[in-house]
């Protein structure tokens, strides 16, 4: 009978969850999932998008990976730089921003919307405003280092090899500080005050109270921002649109702008659903990689 | 694929242009045509003629339709759109034109989607050859035969080649550009030139004469391939010409031609010799444009479409003039071999419910929309012009001179070619500019990767 | 001097802490935080003063300079011919739709996957998480025809559905991280108190997610106001346009007015930048709120 009865309260409880679950998963599944199937359908055709494609298995996938002047070795590459300068370079930044503002500092909450803005700007002038720190002729940036008598440093930043890729990722850094550090600082400010000054009373500095008692609550926050960072990276877009377009020599293309080219440029349908499924596993395996590196942290 | 893409054309002597080069000249003595101010509410007489076959293929009865362009609010053809709809909406009370202008470059990427998704609208912009072409294989176009006979005598044949696929016809050209070499004169006369060199070695003198007087001769958009390209097609079509370069752009004839090759290699000493501004490799062409009429460079060369822009600049309209470039190889090229045609183009979509309505309305759409687009200087007309043209610039009036001249037409590259290709060609372009590979290993690579 | 007094006074108040460090650190740090602020603001600069020029200045000498003509006639311009007050009001139903479904769909995805314990919770959160795998630009297609199958064109939901789709695994993914943080005895306490799992949902969690709620607005905010590609191609007519394709519909095929562009990204813009400057007094207030609770 108690036995009957934890059953039923396990039905009951499934449908709640069921129903818990149900907005999400149906926009879900209708929007994001129904897409990806079509995708890794479409990968094994040969197919301009209008007319009827040929079957070809995973001749694609084969040719995406062989194939020279597809460049998605190139892509994948340019991607995971940005990816590891965000993980390496923006998160401590932002981190250590979330962690300073969250010391009480006079004027917290200006400089914490100060440096949310260019999270706010559209990336077009963000891109636009670069393109004229970048301009060979007058840019600030060739300016500048003619002014300290650095004028042999001078490139065609975006327009140069060995430039280019970092003139896409010094700004796309620079842009996503703020979102990061807002993420973090809302985690920070979520430690209790009581927190930290009973460990300010057992006297610890305030670099000790972030390292060892802020850091450990805001884990799961950084989790986040760590998976953010890097799923944003591999699917990174406007600035390269903007600042390269993937040039020169199509040295600074990243995935999303061979998946475009692909789809709407060159019409190969099935090629660009090619590569958007690589790009979701490979999202998708970085995203699980990262919660377990947590995970085991935590444990 | 079967499609046969007729693009190059030649306009035996006065055929199109010979109205123009007349027009430009004998203006205010064209008796036969109406008086000069109220040419547009007066013009509307001649397409009048027309009407009652267009009414009859509307079947009468009110119909609305709908319309995608790309003629947004700052678009140099926005306003030859504007007029031209207003006209066709006097003309045709029971037809409702709904039209929806996008910005260029997501609007490809919008009429392909639609058109993968059979949600496209009865009339739609769209560029000639290869980009029509896909749909048109598709099945997706309706065809205009029917529609564009009953105009036979306003609109060359010779203008519809590059819509036509297995002949037979799919759009309306409306106006058509070609690659012009801009010069700024002040520059040039710094260096002790009154006029655009006419031969390939006085203008390679220039240059050098440019760079001795600190003057960069070219401008160039190296981060947009296509600005590259306006230079690379000239020097090969004055190199090798029109009709080489032609079967070689339509899959006729392979790209591993020597001659191909070694005329790579001139442009390429054009770059190492100095000649371009050195930081063209990071801008774009807006930049680059600006930096023409700013004066910083002798000669731009890039589309007609520019005439408008240039025409409406006060200060510097009157440095500016417009030439062809030099042959360079007499033995195969002469003057009046161009880069350009007819691009821009209306089609009608097969899905259209009210097609028939739709193909009329698009065909008389496309002629004023080549009217007023020429009068504005926004290109030149792909029908033969009526009315008053006299107040057309005088830029593009030197273009059609250029045009009246003309012998035959290889319509930009990566329209020519289908999409996959066009980028794959684009793509070695770039590393021409950029000097990574030479003329042989661009026509070996292409003859290798274009399929 | 009475401000002065007054600053100080404040200063010993509440800034107790701060004081207690070393004055040069201090010092060192503001200048930081200055510097840093400046090179922030920056783009504001920028994109104020590119609003009011013309093409040569844009792309001329005076890139970062002052206008030297103060060309306010491209604000009418982006306003009139650009019609950029229908398309911002657009932007704003849309996006304030997809923010309120999506957060209301993902709090309680997230509900049921942290703080009920089931087999396959782990395994569910994972399958959301694959929201942040999928490349907008790979969908646009599949989606496009499923909504023209259901002749489900031109509408505002035709943006609000997808929209709050591609921002519910971000949405989760946050208020997880929130929602971990609710000390787990709050439930116990509740079931203890007879509440079933939608009451505590209702009476409990949720008024304990306010701090969290604007974050995850903001951060879904700035995935739909900026969203071009969808917008672009599901929307056909200009009725529903939304601001990221009206502003790129001001540039044209063969030449492109710059200034009036510049126009309409204040125009899209500094709204924003107003209501968040006085929100985030708010989000703050929320934060420490949500810290006293905690």
């Amino acid at each position: 009978m108690a036995n009957n009865h934890k059953k039923k309260l396990d039905v009951g409880k499934g449908i709640t969850i069921f129903l818990f679950l149900l907005p999400a998963l149906l926009l879900f599944i209708s929007i994001l999932i129904a897409p990806i199937i079509v995708s890794v359908y479409r990968s094994m055709f040969d197919w301009n998008g209008f007319t009827e494609g040929t079957f070809i298995g995973l001749e694609n996938y084969k040719e995406l990976f062989t194939s020279g002047s597809i460049k998605f070795m190139t892509s994948l590459k340019n991607a995971l730089l940005i990816a590891f300068f965000s993980v390496f370079v923006q998160l401590p930044f932002s981190l250590f921003l979330a962690l300073l503002l969250g010391r009480k500092v006079r004027g917290e909450k200006s400089f914490l919307s100060i440096y949310f803005m260019p999270v706010l700007i559209s990336t077009v002038v963000i891109g636009q405003l670069w393109l004229k720190i970048y301009n060979p002729d007058y840019g600030l940036l060739n300016r500048f280092l003619e002014a300290v008598n650095l004028g042999d440093w001078k490139h065609v930043w975006v327009g140069d090899v060995k430039t280019a890729l970092g003139s896409i990722i010094v700004p796309t850094i620079w842009q996503y500080i703020g979102y990061h550090m807002l993420l973090m600082y809302a985690g920070v400010k979520g430690v209790s005050t009581d927190l930290r000054e009973a460990a300010m009373l057992d006297g610890a500095t305030k670099t000790q109270v972030d390292r060892y008692v802020v850091i450990p609550i805001i884990k799961p926050i950084i989790r986040v921002s760590v998976i953010f960072a890097v799923t944003g990276s591999l699917k990174s877009y406007d600035l390269v649109r903007i600042l390269t377009e993937g040039g020169p020599f199509q040295t600074t293309e990243v995935p999303s702008t061979l998946l475009e080219n692909m789809l709407f440029l060159r019409n190969r349908y099935g090629m660009g659903s090619t590569i958007s499924v690589m790009l979701i596993i490979l999202c998708f395996a970085f995203a699980l990689a990262i919660t377990a590196a947590f995970r085991d942290k935590e444990a | 694929m079967k499609m046969k893409r007729v693009v190059s054309m030649l306009l035996a002597g006065a055929m199109a242009f010979s109205l123009v080069a007349c027009g430009g000249a004998a203006a205010p003595a064209a008796p036969a045509e109406p008086a000069a101010e109220p040419a547009a509410t007066e013009t509307a007489e001649e397409p009048a003629a027309e009407e009652p076959a267009a009414a009859e293929a509307s079947e009468g009865g009110a119909v609305t339709l709908e319309m995608w362009c790309i003629a947004t609010e700052s678009d140099s053809n926005r306003h030859a759109y504007e007029e031209a709809i207003k006209e066709m909406q006097a003309n045709h009370p029971d037809v409702t034109l709904n039209w929806e202008a996008f910005e260029n470059q997501s609007y490809k990427t919008k009429i392909k989607a639609a058109v993968q998704a059979d949600e496209m609208p009865d009339i739609f912009f769209t560029w000639s050859c290869a980009f029509l072409g896909d749909f048109v294989s598709a099945g997706k176009v309706y065809c205009l035969d029917d529609e564009l006979a009953k105009y036979k005598d306003e609109l060359p044949e010779v203008m519809l080649g590059n819509t036509t696929y297995d002949g037979k016809h799919y759009g309306v050209p409306t106006t058509m550009n070609i690659v012009g070499l801009f010069a700024n004169m002040d520059l040039l006369k710094e260096a002790g030139y009154d006029e655009v060199p006419g031969t390939y070695e006085d203008f390679i003198k220039c240059c050098d004469a440019l760079k001795a007087k600190n003057i960069i001769p070219f401008g160039c958009a190296g981060k947009e391939t296509w600005c590259v390209t306006e230079y690379l097609e000239s020097v090969i079509e004055k190199s090798v010409g029109a009709d080489a370069l032609n079967d070689i752009f339509l899959g006729r004839a392979t790209w591993n031609n020597p001659d191909v090759g070694a005329a790579v290699d001139t442009f390429q000493e054009l770059v190492t010799n100095g000649y371009f501004d050195p930081s063209g490799a990071g801008l774009t062409n807006d930049e680059v444009k600006a930096n023409f009429m700013a004066g910083k460079y002798a000669f731009y060369m890039n589309g007609t479409w520019n005439c408008a822009d240039f025409a409406a600049n006060e200060e510097f309209f009157p440095k500016v003039k417009v030439a062809e470039f030099p042959v360079i190889n007499a033995d195969k090229a002469t003057l009046g071999q161009l880069i350009g045609g007819p691009s821009d183009t209306l089609a009608v979509a097969a899905s259209s419910q009210n097609a028939e309505a739709a193909a009329a309305y698009a065909v008389e759409l496309g002629k004023l929309i080549c009217h007023y687009g020429y009068l504005d200087g926004c290109g030149l007309p792909a029908w033969t012009p009526y009315g008053d043209t006299s107040s057309v610039n005088g830029l593009t009036q030197a273009v059609s001179e250029i045009c009246a001249n003309a012998k035959s037409y290889v319509l930009f590259g990566d329209t020519a070619m289908n999409a996959d290709d066009a980028n794959t060609y684009l793509s070695y372009v770039d590393q021409v500019y950029g000097c990574q590979v030479n003329g042989t290993q661009f026509i070996e690579g292409l003859a290798k990767d274009i399929r | 001097m009475g401000k002065n007094t007054k600053r100080d006074t404040f200063s010993g108040y509440e800034f107790t802490e701060i004081k207690k460090t070393n004055p040069v650190a201090r010092v060192i740090t503001y200048i930081f935080l200055i510097i840093w602020a400046l090179v922030n603001l920056f783009p504001i600069y920028f994109m104020f003063t590119f609003s009011l020029k013309a093409n040569d200045e844009i792309f001329g000498e005076n890139i970062i300079g002052l206008p030297r003509n103060w060309l306010w006639s491209n604000f009418s311009s982006a306003m009139n011919t650009g019609n950029m007050g229908l398309y911002f009001v657009n932007s704003l139903l849309v996006t304030t739709a997809s923010i309120a479904i999506s957060i209301f769909a993902a709090l309680m995805a997230t509900y049921a996957l942290t703080r009920i314990k089931w087999r396959g919770s782990r395994l569910m959160n994972s399958f959301l998480m694959l929201g942040l795998t999928i490349p907008i630009q790979a969908s646009i297609v599949p989606v496009y025809v499923i909504l023209s199958k259901a002749h489900w064109l031109n509408h505002y939901t035709t943006l609000i559905i997808p929209y709050s789709a591609f921002t519910l695994s971000m949405s989760i993914l946050i208020s997880t991280g929130f929602m971990v943080d609710i000390p787990y005895d709050l439930d116990e306490s509740a079931r203890i108190d007879g509440c079933g799992l939608w009451k505590t949902f209702f009476a409990i969690i949720l008024p304990l997610m306010k701090p969290a709620l604007s974050t995850i607005g903001i951060y879904a905010y700035l995935q739909c106001w900026n969203e071009f590609m969808f917008a672009n191609v599901f929307i056909s007519d200009s009725a529903h346009r939304t601001l990221p394709v009206g502003i790129k519909a001001l540039s044209g095929a063969y030449t492109t007015d710059w200034g009036p562009i510049g126009a309409a990204l204040v125009i899209a813009t500094f709204p924003t930048l107003l209501i968040y400057i006085f929100l985030s007094s708010k989000i703050q207030e929320s934060f420490i709120a949500g810290a006293v609770k905690g």
